[in-house]
Formats: structure tokens, C-alpha cells, sequence
């Protein structure tokens, strides 16, 4: 479990996190989505203890991160694939996190296997590496005190895609055994591959979250009403789908003027009543990363 | 690996292996210190550079040793062999030190070390004791190696050999390598650059001394605030107790603060 709460992080006067608030809860794979430059990476190094918020919290396992005893054994951390030391062999980088956090030295060559880093390759100094390499050792790091929290910048960067599909698999059966993953992505079309949840970030601030169905629904419409369980009932007696949304309201499988219709008759007082979640979640991210292109070109 | 142990691996989707959960319950109590120490002493050493730095001293150390031994039948007083040892540590040593902690930052490995261990002072004191510790080892081994070849050059080149040192130099000898490792450890602690470290360390002490016997302004001052200086007594064999007072003072200036206000920096400046 991991959560932010109302989290801000400024640098002179540039905000980097404007009141983040979200959880990523065990069990799920939470993909945290955003353009570089969104405060994806300065959020990760908050919930580390790595970078102090100029407001707000976050906790790990309901602790500041820096109130964990030996804090490896119970969140594996990546944040980076290129933070290593050029010099280190890849063995190297391991033994000492096996040594600290104070495992089997055994398991040092067991996750070596399961990342897939051969005999050879992990006797190699990490300048040597490729970054996909790199990103294999930084998951080994992060597996390596076999932790019940995972946290992952950007980890399929510079993996082929067989190697994001192992990925992928990996963080899947991490969370099936209950594990919580949180992982960034500038790539939508990776995190709703692997992601149960998706929180968007842009310019610092949760632009959208909840469920990756919801958030991918996209069709249909969103209402919210004096009261969503009657109206939900009215709904299916019409025939039509409703599902719930983790903020409230219903998401419907049909036009507004329908449900409007339905709502209309059963006498249930609407509060909203729009089409699909606004914009698709797509086309938000899009708008988003549009931002930061142009920003980026004009700098 | 054909081993046993991949047997408590569990599969996920797509047939891809899990770790083997760790059996027991997770811990609760922190990461003793006695294990930071070791990282951070076995750090120092696992590097590239680290292993380069050792050879390259044993590589001096062997070739002042041999020069001694040649010259004139090796008839020379021990602590001349003594100086022909320390000397090449007091000066290569600091960089082991320097590299131990610049390192973290230059190729960013804080940003794993103070995730396994988040109370960072406590990474700073096994970084600064690591140092202790292999300052203390290559006092051993330059007294050890400098009665070795001292010894041989008796034995075995009918040298006169001339045991006689005072305690003074023993202690100053031993300083020299203990305080400037400390003060390579303490400059990258303050600076966290490596180039800008390894420069300070060796540039501004020098400066400093120049500068003390050049201008007579602040000659008073050098004399309680140059290393170079007030360790010098120690080696002539008598030191006034105004002369450790100055010798405290130099160590306090360079060695000390430096250290502190290195420490109070690295606990605090955001990791990236």
C-alpha cells in the first residue's frame, strides 16, 4: 500500500507535485501515467524519503518511507536503471543489497536467473551494460529482498518487447500473490496493458484515476444522480448496463437523452449527466503530452 | 541454474517465474550498523577505481621501498623506511576516501543507498568509520612493511640499521594517514563531486601553506590553522603543550568541521 496525500513539492517558484493525492492499493498493478516532465519521478522520490514534500504526505505500508526497519525487505525500489556504479559488476550491485538487507547471498544468483542476466553478463561492470540490461539489474535490485511494495520509474524502458512482456507477466503475478506494484509510464498503451489502476498526472497535478475499464470506457455515459442505486435498478429494468465508479455515479452503456429518458421516469433527481467520461482518456493524455512537446520545443 | 532452490518459485501469467518468497515473518527492526559498515568498507574496494587506487599504492610503496634498499647498501635509519611507506598512503588514500562518498553521487547510487538505508547519517558514520578502518589497516601494514625492509636491509645487505624512533613520530606517522583519509571523506561529504573533491583536498591545504609563510598577515593564523604546519613538531620529537593546542585547532579547521557540516549536508540535500 502506498499512498500520497495532498503531496506538493516546489522548486523556488516552479511547482513540481501540486497537491498529488492517490493510493496504489496491494493486489493491483497501479500504473502511474504521465508526460515526461509530469512529476512522475519527483513523486516516486517523495514516497522514497528521497526528496523532501514541501507539503502534504505519503507512506509506504502506512509509514513514512524513513520509519521503515530495513526498509528493502519490505518495498523493492527501482528508480532509475542508469543510478548504478559504472565500475560495479552486475553480482556486485546485488551481493551488497543482499548484504544489507541481510537475505540468503544464494538469492543473489537465483533472482540473477529470474531477470534473465546470464552467469557471464552479471560478471560484467555495469558500463558494459546495455539499458536494457540496466533494467533488468534494477528489477533484480528491487526483487532481491523479495519486498511486498513495489515502486518502478519507467522499468520497461530499453527492454524489447519480449522482454516488457515478461515484465508485464512479472508485475501481473507480483500483484496476484498481493503484492502492491506501482509502476510509471509516459506510455499509455503500456500501463493499460499491465495496470489495474491508472492515476494520469500532468503538470504535477492527478488529472484522472480510478479503474483502468473505467477509465478506458470512454463510450457511453457518465451520470451521478440524488440516488445512483435506485436509479441503477431503473436502469436495468430498461435493459441497459450501469457500473458503478469508485467516485460515485454510474457509467452507463448509453446515450445521455436514454438515460436522461429513464431517470425521467423513475423519478430519480439527476446531479450529472454527460456523455462518456468527458474525453476519452486517450485523447486527455494526448492533449497532455501535446503540452509538454511544446513546451519542450519552445525551450 | 540447475539448482534446487528454484523450486519455491511461483509462476505468474505467461509462465514467467516469481521470486521465492522469503519464509518467516518481514523484520522490524532496522539494519544493524555493523552490516552498513561492511557495505560500505567492501564499497571502498569493489569498484574499478577503488582496486586500481590499491595496486597503484602498493606499486609506489614497493618502489620506494626497493630505491631504499638499492641506494648505499640500504644503510639508512628505519624511519626513513617508515616515511617511504606512510607517505604514498597519506597521499593516495584521501582518494579512496573522496570516491566513497562523491561516488554516490556522481554515479547516483544514493539514490539506492539511502532507499535501503533511509537514516542517512548513520550511512555517513559507517562511511566515516570504513575510513577509520582502512586508515588503521594501512598503519599496520606500512609499519609492518618498513620494519620488513628494514630488517632485510640489515640481513641481508649488511646495512648498520639504526632502530631508534621517537613515539612522536610513530603518532605523527600514523596521523598523517588516519586525519588526511578522514579529510578526503569529509571533502566529499561537503562537496559531493568527485573533480571538485579530489582538487580541493590537495589544492587548498598547499594554498593555505603558501600562503602562511608569504604573507605575514596571517602567519599567527597558520600557525594554529596549517595541518602541514602543526604537524610538524611531532616529527622533530618535542611538542609544547601550546604546539598541541595549535595541532587541535588544525585538526578541528580541516578535518572536523568539514566532516560535520558534510554530515549535516548529506541528511539533508534532496537525493536525485
Amino acid at each position: 500500500m502506498i499512498s500520497f496525500d495532498h503531496v506538493t513539492k516546489r522548486y523556488g517558484g516552479f511547482t513540481a507535485l501540486d497537491g498529488v493525492s492517490f493510493e496504489a492499493r496491494p493486489g493491483r498493478v497501479t500504473g502511474f501515467l504521465g508526460p515526461n516532465g509530469a512529476g512522475k519521478s519527483t513523486a516516486m522520490r517523495v514516497a522514497a524519503g528521497l526528496t523532501p514534500a514541501t507539503s502534504g504526505r505519503a507512506t509506504v505500508l502506512g509509514r513514512p518511507y524513513g520509519t521503515l526497519p530495513n526498509p528493502g525487505r519490505h518495498v523493492g525500489m527501482l528508480l532509475d536503471a542508469s543510478a548504478q556504479h559504472a565500475g560495479r559488476t552486475g553480482r556486485e550491485v546485488l551481493t551488497l543489497g543482499a548484504i544489507l538487507t541481510g537475505v540468503d547471498r544464494r538469492r543473489v544468483e537465483e533472482t540473477l536467473d529470474l531477470v534473465g542476466l546470464t552467469e557471464k553478463e552479471a560478471g560484467r561492470r555495469v558500463r558494459n551494460y546495455s539499458l536494457g540490461m540496466r533494467q533488468r539489474l534494477g528489477i533484480a535490485h528491487a526483487l532481491l529482498a523479495d519486498p511486498e511494495v513495489l515502486v518502478l520509474d519507467e522499468p520497461a524502458n530499453g527492454l524489447d518487447p519480449a522482454g516488457i512482456r515478461w515484465m508485464r507477466d512479472l508485475l501481473r503475478g507480483y500483484a496476484a500473490r498481493g503484492g502492491t506494484v506501482l509502476l510509471s509510464s509516459h506510455l499509455l498503451n503500456e500501463i493499460e496493458r499491465v495496470a489495474d489502476d491508472i492515476v494520469v498526472i500532468g503538470h504535477g497535478r492527478i488529472v484522472a484515476g480510478g479503474t483502468t475499464r473505467e477509465l478506458l470506457a470512454g463510450s457511453g455515459t457518465t451520470v451521478r444522480s440524488a440516488d445512483d442505486a435506485r436509479l441503477r435498478s431503473a436502469l436495468g429494468t430498461a435493459g441497459l448496463s450501469a457500473s458503478p465508479l469508485a467516485a460515485g455515479g454510474l457509467l452507463v452503456d448509453a446515450t445521455p437523452e436514454v438515460v436522461g429518458a429513464v431517470a425521467l421516469e423513475a423519478a430519480v433527481v439527476l446531479r450529472e449527466l454527460r456523455s462518456g467520461d468527458g474525453r476519452g482518456l486517450e485523447e486527455m493524455f494526448f492533449d497532455l503530452t501535446a503540452d509538454a512537446a511544446r513546451e519542450e520545443v519552445a525551450a | 541454474m540447475t539448482t534446487t532452490t528454484d523450486a519455491p518459485t511461483t509462476a505468474a501469467p505467461g509462465g514467467v517465474r516469481l521470486p521465492a518468497p522469503i519464509e518467516g515473518e518481514r523484520p522490524t527492526r532496522g539494519v544493524p550498523f555493523t552490516r552498513l559498515l561492511r557495505v560500505e568498507l567492501r564499497k571502498m574496494f569493489d569498484t574499478r577505481a577503488g582496486r586500481w587506487l590499491v595496486i597503484g599504492i602498493g606499486v609506489v610503496v614497493a618502489g620506494a621501498l626497493g630505491i631504499l634498499l638499492v641506494r648505499d647498501g640500504g644503510d639508512r635509519p628505519f624511519e626513513e623506511y617508515l616515511q617511504a611507506t606512510t607517505m604514498p598512503m597519506a597521499v593516495l588514500l584521501p582518494v579512496v576516501g573522496i570516491l566513497a562518498v562523491t561516488s554516490e553521487w556522481s554515479q547516483r547510487t544514493a539514490l539506492a543507498t539511502f532507499t535501503l538505508e533511509p537514516r542517512r547519517a548513520r550511512v555517513a558514520w559507517a562511511k566515516t568509520l570504513a575510513a577509520l578502518v582502512v586508515a588503521a589497516g594501512a598503519v599496520l601494514c606500512a609499519f609492518g612493511l618498513a620494519a620488513l625492509a628494514h630488517a632485510a636491509a640489515i640481513g641481508l645487505r649488511g646495512a648498520t640499521g639504526d632502530w631508534e624512533i621517537g613515539s612522536t613520530v610513530l603518532l605523527g606517522a600514523a596521523g598523517y594517514v588516519l586525519l588526511f583519509l578522514l579529510q578526503g571523506v569529509a571533502f566529499g561529504m561537503l562537496l559531493r563531486n568527485t573533480p571538485a573533491a579530489v582538487v580541493a583536498f590537495f589544492v587548498l591545504p598547499t594554498a593555505w601553506s603558501i600562503l602562511g609563510t608569504l604573507v605575514s598577515q596571517v602567519r599567527t593564523a597558520s600557525e594554529w590553522l596549517d595541518l602541514n604546519r602543526t604537524m610538524e613538531p611531532l616529527f622533530v620529537g618535542s611538542i609544547s603543550g601550546e604546539q598541541w593546542a595549535q595541532l587541535g585547532t588544525s585538526v578541528a579547521a580541516w578535518v572536523v568541521l568539514p566532516l560535520a557540516v558534510g554530515m549535516w549536508l548529506t541528511s539533508r540535500v534532496e537525493v536525485k
